[in-house]
Order: structure tokens, then sequence, then C-alpha cells
């Protein structure tokens, strides 16, 4: 578990992606998912999927990505059967099932390259509530703390005889109680704790309060956000106007 | 019998935690683990029940290799009282809650019904029966999480941190309990940084640093070498530290206890 965990959650990094601003790296993955959703054949999700390993690997994180990959083609496979039994069109089966794996990578690269404290930024940028950007960063930033919880919770239990992979799919079902119980219990007390903690920090008493960070955009951020765009404007022209289509 | 051979144990972030230890507890010893925090004791602990395995080495709990056998098998032999009881409190009454192992070892209805009231009478709980176990106070989920294992009557009890949050009478309690273990002649291994819980009742002190055994004995020797306990962060038991200054320098004449607290704060001063 902690394993796939490692495709969604930001780590620390120092490769020029991770230091970018987080509002190139957000347009740069928005423009990647837009990407997506315009290829039309399997040759052009090829070449997206392409850009996004080589994107992964020069921000180091190609190792994360891959296992991204690997959770989501669980999924992909579903998609690809579902649409197999319903359309009868092999090509248009593996450029759905792949064009979710590519929507997820898009979105992972953000993610585990931009802190909380970065992502917090953003949404602040975009202007949403306070209290929804504070509730969305907290939840993200807790996903690594759940995870311990849940490997101590299964512990305790595997330690009381519990044998969570034996038996049937029901009795597995049935034998993953007891570890949701005392990690939903433990959350909400959890939030409870930190609602009461931030309230004795004084949050919410001014209306606008003060933020310790303030980014700038370098020319390198620039540089990036506008060579996005302009490949963003490439990939789409030639999805269109270049590489022809054979339509079913 | 417990015994760990040269074992060595890296976490996935890369982080050496244990670093060939190798430590034989005798079955019905009382050994007690202390160490600064991420010393690696409770990674060693783990290694008993088979929940972590050894990178390299091996642990033998009554001779089998814990590699060779799954938690659930060898929890029957080994019961662990994890530091936090939240992470093992689910059911909807506390009678539930300690059945739920002897359950899943397949005990008789009757014996469960049996080993389940021994349990609540011998720590105290019986008026919470019907209760949520997720309504008890800290020390009182410390309590049952204790008797949830002692249920099955296990031949090694291991207690991870049990005195926190337990105030002073049910660390008594506490320590009688570890004292009947003993008499029954299970096999206790305690992880603590309560000093002054431990002095008392004289376990084999085992001091971890840095993923190694740096210090191993009775802990009425151990605890006298400051130098020892004081690189693995470890105070020394007020009473040790008293007696060593009363032997380093003659007792002052003192009538009245601020006159003796006064003494005492100079004279104790490393």
């Amino acid at each position: 578990m902690m394993w796939l965990s490692g495709g969604f959650i930001f780590r620390k990094g120092y490769s020029f992606y991770h230091r970018l601003d987080p509002r190139a790296k957000l347009l740069n993955s928005v423009l990647m998912f837009v990407t997506t959703l315009l290829a039309r054949s399997v040759f052009e999700m090829v070449l997206v999927v392409a850009f996004m390993v080589g994107l992964s690997a020069a921000a180091t994180v190609l190792k994360r990505v891959a296992r991204t990959m690997a959770f989501t083609a669980l999924f992909s496979g579903f998609i690809f059967v579902v649409n197999v039994l319903f359309t009868r069109d092999l090509e248009t089966s593996v450029l759905y099932a792949t064009r979710f794996i590519a929507i997820v990578v898009s979105t992972s690269i953000f993610f585990i390259t931009t802190s909380p404290d970065e992502l917090e930024q953003v949404m602040k940028m975009f202007r949403l509530p306070r209290d929804v950007v504070f509730a969305f960063v907290t939840a993200v930033r807790f996903i690594p703390v759940m995870m311990l919880d849940t490997i101590q919770i299964m512990d305790a239990q595997k330690s009381r005889g519990l044998e969570l992979e034996k038996g049937n799919l029901v009795r597995r079902v049935r034998n993953m109680i007891p570890i949701l119980i005392p990690l939903v219990v433990n959350s909400v007390v959890r939030s409870g704790e930190l609602a009461e903690a931030m309230e004795a920090r004084a949050y919410g008493a001014a209306p606008r309060p003060t933020s310790l960070l303030a980014y700038r955009a370098r020319r390198v951020d620039i540089g990036v956000a506008c060579a996005s765009v302009a490949l963003f404007a490439l990939a789409a022209y030639s999805f269109y106007f270049v590489i022809p289509v054979q339509f079913p | 019998m417990i015994e760990f051979r040269d074992v060595t144990f890296v976490h996935q972030n890369g982080v050496k935690a244990l670093d060939g230890v190798s430590l034989r507890v005798e079955a019905g010893e009382f050994v007690a683990l202390v160490g600064e925090n991420g010393a690696g004791k409770t990674t060693l602990v783990k290694h008993v029940t088979g929940l972590l395995k050894p990178a390299s080495g091996s642990v033998l709990v009554d001779g089998v290799d814990t590699r060779e056998a799954s938690t659930a098998q060898l929890s029957r032999k080994v019961g662990v009282a994890f530091q936090n009881p939240d992470h093992q409190l689910f059911s909807e009454t506390v009678e539930e809650e300690m059945s739920f192992a002897l359950r899943n070892f397949g005990f008789s209805p009757e014996l469960v019904r049996n080993r389940v009231a021994w349990g609540l009478e011998l720590f105290g709980l019986e008026e919470y029966r019907r209760s949520s176990p997720l309504v008890l106070s800290g020390g009182e989920k410390k309590r049952l999480t204790l008797a949830c294992i002692l249920a099955w009557d296990p031949q090694v009890v291991i207690l991870d941190e049990p005195t926190v949050g337990q105030d002073a009478i049910q660390k008594e309690r506490l320590a009688g309990t570890i004292q009947m273990l003993k008499s029954a002649g299970k096999t206790v291994l305690v992880v603590s940084h309560d000093i002054e819980f431990l002095w008392p009742i004289q376990p084999r002190v085992v001091v971890m640093k840095g993923g190694r055994v740096v210090g191993d004995g009775p802990s009425a020797d151990l605890m006298q070498d400051r130098d020892l306990l004081g690189s693995a962060r470890i105070a020394q038991p007020q009473l040790v530290e008293f007696y060593q200054a009363l032997h380093r320098r003659p007792v002052a004449p003192f009538v009245h206890a601020l006159d003796a607290a006064r003494w005492a704060g100079e004279t104790l001063q490393p």
C-alpha cells in the first residue's frame, strides 16, 4: 500500500520541475490533461504518454509515476474490457484505456511535485473560499498520516490473529471492518482535535489573513508556461491537421 | 525463548532501523527495551510477531523462524499491546472487543466467555462490559488492550510503552500485572521510556541506540552506568542518582525539607 501511495503523495525533490512556480506546473498539467482528451488515435495517445514519461524522467519522479501507472492499469483494464464488450472495436478500447492512464498521470505529476503549501497558494490564487482551501490542503497533507495509521492498525489486528489474506471475497471484505472502523474513528477524532487547535491559534479571526509565502514568477517559470502553451498548440494542430485518423 | 541472530532491518525509505542485533531472551524472563526515540525498539519487537521480517539474520520464537510463519500463527504465542490503543479498538462493546482475538484463534464459546470475564475482572473493566470501547478514557483503553492480549494466554507478552497516559495508581496496577505474569512464567518484553516505572520491577535491561544493542544487563547494574544511559538519552532513576550523589559527597546536615531540596539540587549537579 505504501508502495502505491508513493505514486500520489508529494515528497520533497530538487529537480528543476520541483522548483518551478506551482502555477506553471498547474498550467502544464492542465494542458497535458486537455491534450489527452484531444488525442483521437492510439498513436497520438502514445505520443502524449511518451511526453509525460519524458517529463517525469526529467523531474526525477519516473519511478513514482510508474507506480501511478501500475495502479491505474487495474481500472484501465476494466475500461478496456467494458469497451471491447460494448463497442467491439479494439483500437477505440485501447485508446480509452490509455487515455484514462494518461489523465491520471497528468494530474499525478502535478501532485507529486507540488507541496501542500504550494497547492494552498495556487488555490488561494483562484480566490477559492479559505475554508475550502484549508479543508482540501489538510486532506492532502493527512494522506501520508492516514497511510501510516492504516499500517499500524493492520499490524495491531494481525497481532490479534486477523488474517487479511485468507478466505473468499466476502470474508476478506468483512476482515476489513477491524481496519476501517479504527481508521475512520481516528480520522474523525483527529479532525476534531485539529479544528480545536486551529481555533486556539486564531483561525478565522481575521477575514483576510496575511500570507507567509508570496510567489513571483521567474523567467524560467514564464518560459516553461509559454513552452507548455506552445507544445499544446502544436499537439492540437498536429492531431487535427497533420496526423491522419481513420474513424471506424 | 526468543533469539535474534544478527538481525538487520532497513525501512522502505532506506533508514537502517536494526543493525546486526543479536539478543537471546530466555523463557520466563522479564526484559525492558530502553533507548531514545528511533533507536529501533518497536521495530525489534515487531520482528517477534513476524510483522516485520529481517533483511538479514533471523528471529526465532520458540525455535520457529519468523520468516516461515505468519503473524497469525506467531501471535498465538506472542501477544503485543501496541502503544496506541485507538489503533485496535473497533467493536461495539468491550466484551466483543475482548473476544475478537479469541474467536480468531478458534476458542470454544464457553472458553471465550470465561476468558473475557477473567480479563474484565483482572483489569477492573466489568462495569464497561456493554459499553463501546471507543468511549473509554485513555487509561481504560490501554488496560482493555492489555486485557485483550492476556485473554488468549500467550507465552510471550510484549508491551509497547504501557505507561503512556496512565496515572500513578494505574502504573502500580500495571507493575503488579507484570509481576503476576512473571510469576506465571511468561516471557515479558516491555518497551518503555519510563525508567522510574521499570526500576522497582528490576527487569533485565537492554539499551538500544541507532538500531544496535549498546547495553544489556540486570537493571541494578546497568542503571548505575550514567555514561551509557546518557549516550542513549536515558535519565537514571532518581533513587540511583540520589544514591550515587550520597556516595560522592558527605551528607550535609539539614533540618528542613526545603534545606534538603536545596542540598539535593546542589549535590546532584553533574
